[in-house]
Formats: structure tokens, C-alpha cells, sequence
């Protein structure tokens, strides 16, 4: 097989972004079929075949190495799999989808400022109210990451796709790890990030897989389009 | 019959001949349980699946927990013995994996040193079959809850150093925290009653449930007692004695001799947990025995001793120890003596292989 795929974000703001991107290195993604198509290519690069697909797809396919290169945020990278940060290189940090990935708890919680407040209040959560304390979620595998590194083993996950913020109002849980740019929805929920609660700082990023297999060939292609867009493969 | 298949049908013959009923508990085991004694860190080890309804299931990644809670389920309090030897699920970063386990657990037996000493020769005897001298490593839960008991310092700061014990980094940061703790004058605190208004006005105009998880009354308490512990310092002599125990790491007569040391300079009690070690260690005579103050496993429900034993790799081969608190914890009326360990069989097999 010759050839290097590209997966690039397949709808909104972020494949404008990306499209923008590339045009800034002198490279024009084209996409023939237009926004219902998912095969598209670059001017001048045969080469190179582009795929459209959502970003957490990408991410993905990248850490099993199904396409080449692609651009999604690091959060996903973290979240889709805890050897996922190992199985890939960030080539390029692309300056947007900038994001936090963080922890908040009610602002009523006033006793609770930091992870070790936290700690503290998981651990005899269970003896006080008969149950973990519930974190509502979308990042199952960073939370567990970090709250493992924390020390707190005490507590549950909830997974919530949609509207996180909203859980512990509705009860479904007692705190959040969410991911944020202003922290304005937080706020708006009644919610404060912890002072050391930023676990995660995502933003839009050109990555390559370490899991895909680079025969000779392959190698010089993709080290021939990281050279035009000004990076390297790392690896 | 191969090398492998004979030390295999040794194995399993060291498994019968435990004296223990053999425990063959299903493959397929509600996932909840563990999720409650565990955790999430433990929960990211698990297969999982689900019903039609939703529930979650684990393909079964040990045999402790069903072993033991189908014997709370027989009603406690007669001594029982237990060993097994199957396969178990756990996720590995290089994808899902089905290991081999043996293992014993003695519950409600009279005598916890006996019962230990057994698990001991067990553990040893299922690594000699692979020709195993292995590494031991022992760690003393009770050893160090017996310091915290008499070290000096404000109550509330027992459980929380207690409840990092066995995380090094964690346990790190929160004497770190204490060490640095800041000497300023602390600001005139609102009274309880003013403080319980203020949560509770917050947390009604976010649409919080003043009942559910924390209440007012819970927060504004551990507000005034964390500002009341900011101020109520662990004394710095304090500090040094837990830094230089849980620094005690070597040789087991040689670190004990340190501990002991230790407990003589700051009037500590602590003879008899430490002889409780020192009876055990007649029956690992020619092992390589070393003791690590800071080790333990990172559950709560570990008491007594607790041992690790390393191959020639650095491998774990087998681990275990006591946990007397594990049946108060899956719904047993008190805590209740148990002990057991469990032996990697697929490690020990590659020990042997070429």
C-alpha cells in the first residue's frame, strides 16, 4: 500500500478551521463532492487521500492506526484510549479548539478548593451518604487518569454525553469533570473549577499515528507533507 | 507429560491439598460490587458488559470478591478455607487479557498468625513449583495505623494521613502541604449558623437537592474544620517521625531495628505489631525478606501484614495478606479475620520458559 491518509474534521467550525489551516501552509484541502461527501484531496499532493470524519473518529482511528495523519483535539486523544497519548505524535499544535478539560463542584462546596478537599470529602462520602460520590462525565478515561494520580480511588463515574454541567442541579451527580473554554456555562451552573482542577489543556491539533505502519515509501511521503506544512513526524 | 503440563498438575494438586473447599465461582459476575469496594481505579481493570436492561456485568477479575461474598451469604462466623485456580479478566494497556490465578483465603479462622503463616507457605510453595526463590516484600498496615494512633498531632488529621497510606505521591504531597503550612492569622470566621444560611441560599439558587449528597450542615462543618485545621498544625517533630518511618525501607531485621529505633526516640508504642512480623519470619527463612514501611495496597479494607513476592523479572508473582475489614465492608455485621493471597500463574510460567 502507498499513499498517506489524512482524516480531517467532517463538519462546522473545526473543518473550517483546519481547511483555513492548511490554505495558511499553501495547501487547498478540495472536497469535490461537497459537505456530503467524505472523500476529498489536496491540490497538487495525489498522494495524499483526505477523509472527512467526526473528530472523535479520528482520534480513533489514529491510536489504531487505520489513517496517517489527521487533526482532532488532544482531549480525544486522551479520552479515547489510556494508551492513546502513546500511540500517536503531535505534530502541530494548531492554534484553535483551544479547551479545558477540568473539575468543578458546586460553588455551595465552599469547603472545597482543591483535589486534596476532594480527596477528603470522597473518601468519607460513602460512610456519610451511603454511596461513591458521583462524578458526571464525558472523559470516563482522564478522569480515572487523574483522579489515580490524585490519590481518589472513592467515587463513581456517571457518563454524560450531553449537558454535564446540568447533573448535579438534576441530581444525576455530585460534581463534574468537563471540558471548558471560558468556564462561562460552569459559572452559569452553579459551578466553580477547583483551583488545581484543570487536568487536561486540548486544543486542535495535527497528529500523526505511531501505530500505522510507515513502510519506506510511506515514510518519505508523509515526512514530504509534514515538511510542507513546516513539522516533522517526531519519530 | 511436557515440563509445563507436570508443574500445572503440580500446581493444581498444591490447590487441592489446601485442606480448603474449591471454590469455582462463575465467569460472568455483577459488576457493581466491585465498583463498590474498589473504586473507578480498579473499575478501568474490568471487562465489562452489559444486560439487556442496562446492568452492568464483569467478566470476573478475581476470585476474592464472589468467594467471599458467597460466604456472608451462607451466614458468617464458622471458620472456612477456600482455594481456587482459573482464569480471570482483566484490561491491560495492550488490550484485554485472560491470566490464570490460584489462591487461598481463610476466613474466620481462630488464630491470624496461623492463618497467614499458611497463606505464606502457600504462596512459597506454589513459586518453588516453578522453581521460584523468590523476593519477599512485607509491609505493615497495622504497624502504621498503630503509629498514627499515638503520633502527635490533631485528630481530624489521622484519617486523611490514613487514607493516602499506600500512595506514595498522594501521602508525599499531604505531609508536603502540612510542612509548608502557612502561619498566617486566621481571619475572624462566620459562625456555623451564618455559614449553613450562605450554602444553603447557594445551593438552592443553582437547583442543588439540600438532601441527595452534601448538605448544608456538612459543607459549613468541614469548612470550620479545615479553617480549624489549617490552624491546628501537625507539630514539625511529627512530620519528620512519619517521613523518616515511611522512608524505613530494606532488609526486614535491619529495617525493623529501625523502626524500633524510631519508636524508642518518640516513646511509641509499637512491640506488638512489630512482633507480629517477626513471627513470620522463621517460616521464610532462606528468602530474601525485605520490609517497606510505606507498602500497602491502596484499599482500606487491608489490615495486619501484607506481602508481595517478586521473581528474578521483578515481577509480581504472588501477593496477599490480611484483610480483616474486607467482610465488614461487603455486609458482614463486624470485621472478621481473613487472609489469603493469590499467585500469577502466567507470570510464573514465563519465569520458566527459556
Amino acid at each position: 500500500m502507498s499513499g498517506i491518509t489524512l482524516a480531517v474534521p467532517s463538519k462546522g467550525r473545526l473543518e473550517e478551521l483546519t481547511r483555513d489551516w492548511f490554505a495558511s501552509k499553501g495547501l487547498t484541502i478540495t472536497r469535490p463532492g461537497g459537505a456530503r461527501s467524505y472523500l476529498g484531496a489536496i491540490d497538487g499532493m495525489p498522494e495524499i487521500t483526505v477523509r472527512f470524519f467526526p473528530a472523535s473518529e479520528i482520534a480513533r482511528e489514529l491510536i489504531r492506526g487505520n489513517i496517517d495523519l489527521g487533526v482532532t483535539g488532544l482531549d480525544l486523544i486522551h479520552e479515547t484510549s489510556e494508551s492513546g497519548p502513546a500511540s500517536v505524535s503531535v505534530a502541530s499544535k494548531l492554534g484553535f479548539g483551544n479547551a479545558d478539560v477540568v473539575v468543578a463542584v458546586p460553588e455551595a462546596w465552599i469547603d472545597v478548593t482543591h483535589m486534596h478537599d476532594l480527596a477528603d470529602v470522597a473518601s468519607d462520602f460513602r460512610s456519610r451518604h451511603g454511596r461513591w460520590m458521583r462524578i458526571a462525565t464525558k472523559y470516563i478515561t482522564v478522569t480515572r487518569q487523574h483522579f489515580a494520580k490524585a490519590g481518589i480511588a472513592e467515587y463513581r463515574t456517571v457518563e454524560s454525553l450531553g449537558a454535564t454541567e446540568a447533573a448535579p442541579a438534576s441530581g444525576v451527580a455530585d460534581i463534574v469533570v468537563d471540558i471548558t473554554t471560558t468556564g462561562s456555562t460552569l459559572a452559569a451552573n452553579g459551578l466553580r473549577v477547583l483551583e488545581d482542577g484543570v487536568m487536561l489543556q486540548s486544543e486542535a491539533c495535527l497528529i500523526v499515528s505511531r501505530t500505522a505502519a510507515f513502510a519506506p515509501q510511506r515514510k518519505a511521503q508523509l515526512d514530504a507533507v509534514l515538511s510542507r506544512l513546516g513539522t516533522t513526524a517526531g519519530f | 507429560m511436557t515440563n509445563a503440563a507436570f508443574r500445572r498438575t503440580q500446581l493444581d494438586a498444591l490447590v487441592e491439598a489446601q485442606g480448603a473447599t474449591r471454590a469455582t465461582p462463575p465467569l460472568l459476575l455483577s459488576a457493581d460490587p466491585y465498583f463498590d469496594l474498589a473504586g473507578e481505579e480498579f473499575g478501568r481493570r474490568l471487562l465489562l458488559t452489559t444486560d439487556t436492561t442496562g446492568a452492568e456485568y464483569c467478566l470476573r477479575p478475581d476470585f476474592t470478591l464472589p468467594i467471599v461474598t458467597a460466604y456472608i451469604a451462607d451466614g458468617v462466623g464458622k471458620p472456612a478455607a477456600f482455594s481456587y485456580m482459573g482464569p480471570i479478566f482483566r484490561q491491560r494497556e495492550n488490550g484485554p487479557a485472560e491470566f490464570d490465578q490460584a489462591g487461598i483465603e481463610l476466613l474466620a479462622q481462630p488464630d491470624g498468625d496461623v492463618a497467614l503463616d499458611q497463606v505464606l507457605t502457600f504462596a512459597r510453595a506454589a513459586l518453588s513449583i516453578f522453581g521460584v526463590a523468590p523476593d519477599i516484600r512485607l509491609g505493615g498496615v497495622a504497624l502504621f495505623e498503630s503509629l498514627l494512633v499515638q503520633a502527635d498531632m490533631p485528630d481530624a488529621w489521622r484519617p486523611r494521613i490514613r487514607n493516602r497510606f499506600g500512595h506514595t505521591e498522594a501521602l508525599d504531597r499531604l505531609l508536603a502541604r502540612l510542612e509548608a503550612a502557612p502561619d498566617v492569622q486566621r481571619q475572624q470566621q462566620p459562625s456555623r449558623a451564618e455559614l449553613v444560611d450562605t450554602v444553603t441560599e447557594q445551593m438552592v439558587a443553582s437547583g442543588l437537592s439540600l438532601s441527595e449528597g452534601r448538605t448544608p450542615d456538612e459543607i459549613a462543618g468541614r469548612y470550620l474544620e479545615q479553617q480549624a485545621l489549617d490552624a491546628a498544625h501537625v507539630p514539625a517533630s511529627t512530620l519528620k517521625l512519619l517521613r523518616d518511618y515511611l522512608a524505613i525501607s530494606g532488609p526486614v531485621l535491619q529495617a525493623l531495628t529501625q523502626v524500633e529505633a524510631l519508636a524508642s526516640r518518640h516513646r511509641l508504642m509499637l512491640g506488638s505489631p512489630i512482633r507480629a512480623i517477626r513471627r513470620h519470619l522463621n517460616g521464610l527463612g532462606e528468602c530474601r525478606v525485605s520490609f517497606d514501611a510505606s507498602f500497602s495496597p491502596r484499599l482500606d479494607y487491608y489490615t495486619g501484614i501484607v506481602f508481595e513476592m517478586t521473581g528474578p523479572n521483578g515481577e509480581v508473582l504472588a501477593s496477599g495478606g490480611q484483610y480483616d475489614r474486607l467482610l465488614e465492608r461487603l455486609g458482614a455485621a463486624a470485621p472478621i479475620a481473613a487472609s489469603g493471597c493469590s499467585v500469577w500463574v502466567d507470570r510464573l510460567e514465563a519465569e520458566v520458559s527459556p
